[in-house]
């Protein structure tokens, strides 16, 4: 059978009962009741809330104790991280932090910057953003064009930055330039730079997607210096370092939660009855959703014994995006007569926000050309 | 995958590499009963392999029984594999003895009254090559499980669209076996039927991938193997993610004893991975993948008909979701959470 395809079943630890209740005892006096939750896309941000969830020690908390960790497996990570997502809590301040630019740091990161960052992180204190995406570079990542010349003491940066959720809100961005001109390898000259989102030269223009929202944005760069102490890891090194980030980014559980609310709201609106349709409706959906739960599972597993499961991440986040779209389609044509104002409206956000399902994170035409490489195809 | 298991499958692969080829499968549609294979698998103890050597077996566990299944799934084996696997499970759950020979199961209306067992089934799966029939009947001490010698059995033959042995079986004689097998010898059958299908499905899905992936290689057109383009790739990459789907799913029952909301889950994600692999499947394979003289239509026409048996995806669809709504929407996280 082909390498990219094996989806070993994995046992989550056994600290993994014990913590699933601590999360759901904390998120019951942290959300308050009125709270509309959706998963994952609108969760929303709150400092507070991100603070208090570092106070449990549940940022950072596979990194080492020295840079304010827990210590924990992956595997109590991802228990964390569902839990907070099926709950729909406002995980938006600290999430890309948590996610990919700590565990970037941890990999590639100097022993100052580990210091520096990793601790704030893990108190809920210090936000990032991810700064990929440009104007004309989407999912051709290697065409960026913002780039920074040396100056004294560290670079002169210059160009924009877009898409790049929660800039408005966020301390930093990891910021992917060119330090050396475009050369025959599309894919050297590139660095990572720690950007200061407060720099008087970093201008933050909010982007109102369709539903209305301006979570994400486009961020200038006007001579912004970036001093040597935050380049990430190695100048030159940049194509590599962000490789490696997808892999945590691709296979977690927001890949195919972010419709979770409205299959819920969904099956309340059937509490009692025995409605056939609506049976098969949530019967088809939960099938799929407790299979890609399983597979995310899996590569969290892999993840944990170090492998580096590329394709396997990749066909979580296609399918689970798939089914994410699937939920709202199906839901919609089997709402009940007297369908609840919360229904309709964590349906109505889920219709709103789809399309960037299958965008953020790599394209699913991006993760299919991941997949059929890893089918021996190209 | 542990050591015992990849073994099992190692072994399946050789057997039916050397006696399984597309002649085989093409022959027994025209109702020759493929002997060697049988008997190959017979003497290497494969085709009772989960089955205790107390009950007449040759030990392992479940998975090692299931691993055989799937394989012969994949070469398309015109053998009742997993009906004798299946009936083997529910003569050893009742504390019977496995007999030699190709077994099969029968569902259905069956009452045992003064010795003598009455009823019938129809769509009995390889009834005509089978030397005994195992069924569930109603008596006076309760439910009971006969073990039927196939040759006081009359047999109506009908075959499925897959050229499949899918036999009507009339009975008025004598069980060999009569076992007092308790009342969750239905809830068992049920169980044993929808998960053979779901290891079968995931069988031949691996094996259409694969096929799929074979033939974009090979197949040259505009000067280039298509696998090359990008509209061909697109789609193979949405064939593996339903057979990745399917694999997963199918390990979560691939145990001693699946709970039946795991075998649900599993039965509806295969059974629905089904139409969109062979969609594309076909597509991939062109006009060639449409003759008798392509093996992908061995694997298509048995995927449209096990998708249907023993519960149809709608079926176990509306057997979850009535599980999950009786249980309240706000149950539902913390139900999911338990099935890891």
């Amino acid at each position: 059978m082909f390498q990219g395809l094996r989806f070993e079943p994995i046992a989550l630890p056994d600290s993994a009962a014990v913590l699933r209740l601590e999360v759901r005892t904390f998120l019951d006096e942290a959300m308050g009741k009125d709270m509309l939750p959706n998963s994952d896309f609108n969760a929303g941000e709150s400092a507070e809330f991100s603070r208090a969830l570092a106070t449990k020690g549940w940022i950072g908390m596979t990194w080492p104790a020295k840079y304010g960790g827990a210590e924990r497996s992956f595997l109590e990570r991802y228990v964390v991280t569902e839990e907070l997502l099926a709950a729909g809590a406002p995980v938006g301040g600290h999430w890309i932090a948590d996610r990919q630019s700590g565990p970037l740091l941890l990999k590639f990161g100097t022993e100052q910057q580990k210091q520096r960052f990793l601790p704030a992180i893990a108190a809920g204190e210090c936000f990032f953003s991810i700064g990929m995406s440009e104007p004309d570079s989407g999912s051709d990542l290697a065409s960026i064009r913002t780039s920074a010349e040396r100056v004294e003491g560290g670079w002169c940066l210059n160009g924009s930055k877009i898409w790049t959720s929660g800039a408005h809100m966020n301390h930093f961005m990891v910021t992917l330039v060119r330090t050396e001109p475009a050369s025959e390898n599309r894919h050297a000259g590139m660095s990572q730079f720690i950007v200061d989102l407060s720099d008087a030269n970093v201008t933050i223009k909010g982007i109102q997607n369709l539903s209305g929202d301006a979570d994400f944005n486009q961020v200038f760069f006007d001579d912004v210096f970036i001093p040597d102490d935050r380049v990430v890891g190695q100048p030159g090194n940049g194509w590599e370092q962000v490789m490696s980030e997808l892999g945590y980014e691709r296979s977690g559980p927001e890949r195919f939660l972010s419709a979770f609310r409205v299959l819920v709201e969904f099956m309340r609106a059937f509490e009692g009855s025995s409605n056939v349709d609506a049976q098969a409706v949530v019967g088809r959906l939960i099938a799929h959703l407790v299979t890609l739960r399983r597979m995310s599972i899996s590569v969290a597993g892999m993840l944990e014994q170090g492998k580096l499961p590329s394709t396997e991440a990749a066909l979580v986040k296609d399918l689970g995006n798939s089914y994410e779209r699937l939920v709202p389609e199906l839901v919609r044509l089997y709402l009940p007569d007297k369908p609840s104002p919360r229904l309709i409206d964590t349906l109505n956000q889920c219709i709103l926000h789809a399309p960037s399902f299958t965008l953020r994170g790599g394209t699913r035409e991006i993760l299919r050309g991941v997949i059929a490489r890893g089918l021996g195809l190209r | 995958m542990g050591e015992q298991t990849a073994m099992i499958q190692e072994t399946c692969r050789k057997i039916l590499t050397d006696h399984c080829d597309k002649g085989v499968v093409d022959r027994a549609e025209q109702g020759e009963w493929p002997a060697q294979l049988w008997d190959t698998l017979v003497d290497t103890g494969l085709t009772l392999a989960g089955i205790d050597e107390s009950s007449g077996g040759s030990g392992g566990d479940v998975a090692d029984g299931l691993t055989v299944v799937r394989s012969g799934a994949a070469f398309a084996a015109p053998i009742p594999l997993a009906e004798t696997f299946m009936a083997a499970r529910l003569i050893q759950l009742s504390d019977g003895q496995v007999p030699n020979g190709p077994l099969t199961v029968a569902s259905g209306e069956f009452e045992l009254e003064g010795g003598r067992l009455r009823g019938r089934s129809s769509a009995v799966a390889f009834a005509r090559c089978c030397r005994h029939i195992v069924v569930s009947a109603r008596s006076d001490s309760g439910t009971v499980l006969c073990v039927v010698p196939m040759a006081g059995v009359s047999i109506n033959e009908a075959t499925n669209i897959a050229g499949e042995p899918r036999d009507e079986v009339v009975m008025d004689c004598h069980a060999d076996q009569v076992l007092n097998s308790g009342p969750d010898i239905g809830e068992e059958f049920k169980k044993l039927g929808a998960l053979t299908r779901v290891v079968m499905m995931t069988g031949a899905l691996e094996s259409v991938l694969e096929l799929s992936v074979g033939y974009a290689l090979e197949r040259n057109q505009f000067g280039r193997a298509i696998a090359k383009f990008q509209a061909i790739q697109q789609q193979l990459a949405l064939l593996a993610g339903e057979v990745a789907a399917a694999i997963r799913a199918t390990e979560a029952v691939t145990l001693d004893a699946p709970s039946i909301l795991d075998i649900a889950v599993a039965k509806a994600r295969v059974g629905e991975a089904v139409a969109a692999c062979s969609d594309i499947a076909h597509q991939v394979h062109g006009a060639m993948g449409y003759t008798r003289e392509h093996q992908l239509n061995h694997r298509t026409r048995r995927l449209w008909c096990w998708r249907d048996e023993y519960g149809n995806e709608r079926f176990w669809q509306r057997y979850l979701g009535g599980h999950f709504i009786a249980s309240g929407a706000d149950r539902l996280w913390a139900e999911l959470a338990e099935m890891s």
